[in-house]
């Protein structure tokens, strides 16, 4: 049989829809068995979002990193997500419809399950399971236990979820981080490991306004990256880098992640209160490259020494902005609530690139960054 | 027996922006940056073309001998080919077969196409890769 027509049939039998019901009655009995949902409500990317739980465990887990974009809004919320997790409820989820998938030690399969109306993910590392209904606004996610959380899970709370739902209503998660002053920033883009984080937490720490280190969500009409979580991942080099004191570096300490070195959850709000924002209007992209390492990126324009005033920035292609931005967000969002390439080389059609080459003074970094913003007025 | 069609592979997308093509293989995570005279090439394998089509395509558009550009055609469609960017259709049609240059339009220098490519987004499909469940049988992996 060809894929076509496999995936044909499963979206005709709608599994996914199916199972989706089935999660979504598994936490209504949950909830019930924990004494009513508690809630959440959350103002995300300009919407009005309910987290619902059941068990304060889940929240102490998983929903801290939201706190930050708390909001008191009236009527119905416009997405909603509700968690639950076996280890205080009692109630299991829905009979898988797959077969165990071996994770090896570091990585994490996702099985998916979709049709028309609805997406399951199950990961087999972390074993975390999202069902959602994008159209619908609605996604369910439930753990074994939230005490026992994965420290990936813990880095990315329910983050399939809020990308197959944000997606669908036109804000896509971006693999890129956005800092600024006076509601304008730039989008730090590049790989895992280029340094998003260290010049984020770097800008923050300079007092500059910060929305997110390494995901954002992504409004591409009106230029606008909006925050998801109020956490940041460093590495114990960057840590030590920027003088990180430990009280605000998570207790569960330097993990192994699955892209390479050991990292840290770090809370911007308690790194440097007052800098986190729910949003900012993009004016350009920055490409930083790590110090001691050769650029990957050419010199473009003579531009350069203009707009930077010899700092380190420097114009580039908006071909190589692309490149720095689209891979990574492209391939990470595979289970289809991503970004488009279109939408992505629409951005760097509209704003200008830059490549920033750190120094090993963060304080300096975030000067380039506060000038390149100041500069594009 | 006719010419074999190259066109841009299912799992390929792409854009091209300042005159360079980026081009994501979502089966594998390369991607790939064409430049030179390689997006002109690939603009044309957008509808589907053959090599000769290319060749007296790019011939009406650039300053060179025909030979040249034939030869950079050749090269870089085999190597379009071995990374799984275009796939060979032997035997179709295109829909609409690149049109001529009129004649009168300036014709520009010829630039070697170029390609490279870049795989450092393999280690997310090593690391979390993605099953699909079918009502075919499972699991059949999508990456």
């Amino acid at each position: 049989m060809s894929a076509h027509s496999a995936a044909a049939r499963a979206a005709e039998a709608d599994l996914a829809g199916a199972y989706f019901e089935q999660l979504r009655s598994g936490f209504e009995l949950a909830a019930e068995a924990v004494g009513g949902p508690g809630r959440l409500d959350l103002e995300m990317a300009g919407l009005r979002l309910r987290l619902r739980y059941a068990g304060e465990p889940l929240r102490a887990a998983l929903l801290a990193p939201f706190e930050h974009l708390a909001g008191v809004w009236e009527g119905e919320p416009e997405l909603s997500i509700s968690l639950f997790d076996t280890a205080s409820s009692g109630v299991e989820p829905p009979a898988p419809l797959w077969d165990p998938i071996a994770a090896p030690p570091g990585t994490n399969p996702v099985a998916r399950l979709r049709s028309e109306r609805a997406c399951v993910l199950a990961a087999a590392g972390s074993r975390a399971l999202t069902a959602a209904a994008p159209a619908e606004g609605a996604a369910v996610f439930h753990l074994p236990d939230a005490t026992a959380i994965p420290a990936g899970e813990r880095a990315a709370p329910i983050r399939e979820a809020l990308q197959l739902l944000m997606a669908a209503r036109g804000r896509p998660m971006t693999h890129a981080g956005a800092v600024g002053r006076d509601g304008r920033g730039v989008l730090l883009v590049g790989r895992g490991g280029s340094g998003k984080s260290t010049l984020a937490l770097s800008c923050a720490l300079a007092g500059l306004e910060v929305v997110a280190d390494d995901y954002v969500l992504l409004e591409p009409g009106s230029l606008t990256a909006h925050a998801m979580q109020s956490t940041a991942k460093l590495s114990e080099d960057s840590a030590q880098r920027l003088g990180v004191p430990a009280a605000a570096i998570d207790p569960a300490g330097f993990q192994q992640t699955l892209e390479g070195p050991k990292k840290a959850l770090v809370d911007i709000r308690t790194l440097a209160p007052g800098t986190l924002r729910p949003q900012l209007h993009i004016v350009a992209l920055l490409a930083p490259t790590p110090p001691g390492l050769t650029s990957r990126f050419s010199a473009h324009t003579a531009e350069k020494e203009e707009v930077s005033g010899g700092d380190g920035v420097r114009s580039i292609s908006a071909g190589e902005g692309l490149r720095a931005v689209a891979p990574s967000t492209i391939v990470q969002s595979g289970f289809g609530g991503g970004v488009s390439l279109a939408a992505l080389a629409d951005l760097v059609r509209r704003v200008p690139s830059y490549a920033l080459e750190l120094s090993p003074d963060p304080g300096a970094n975030a000067a380039a960054v506060d000038r390149l913003v100041a500069e594009l007025g | 027996m006719s010419e074999p069609r190259f066109r841009i592979g299912p799992e390929i997308v792409h854009e091209t922006v300042d005159g360079e093509v980026i081009a994501i293989d979502l089966g594998n995570g390369s991607y790939y940056s064409l430049a030179g005279s390689a997006p002109a090439v690939w603009e044309l394998l957008g509808g589907g073309a053959t090599e000769a089509e290319i060749g007296a395509a790019l011939a009406g558009q650039f300053l060179a001998e025909a030979s040249e550009i034939g030869a950079a055609v050749a090269a870089l469609l085999a190597q379009l080919e071995e990374n799984g960017l275009i796939v060979r259709e032997e035997g179709s049609q295109s829909a609409s077969p690149p049109a001529p240059v009129a004649a009168g339009e300036a014709r520009t220098p010829f630039e070697a196409p170029r390609l490279e490519r870049y795989t450092d987004m393999k280690d997310y499909f090593l690391l979390d890769p993605i099953h699909e469940v079918d009502t075919a049988g499972w699991p059949r992996p999508a990456v």
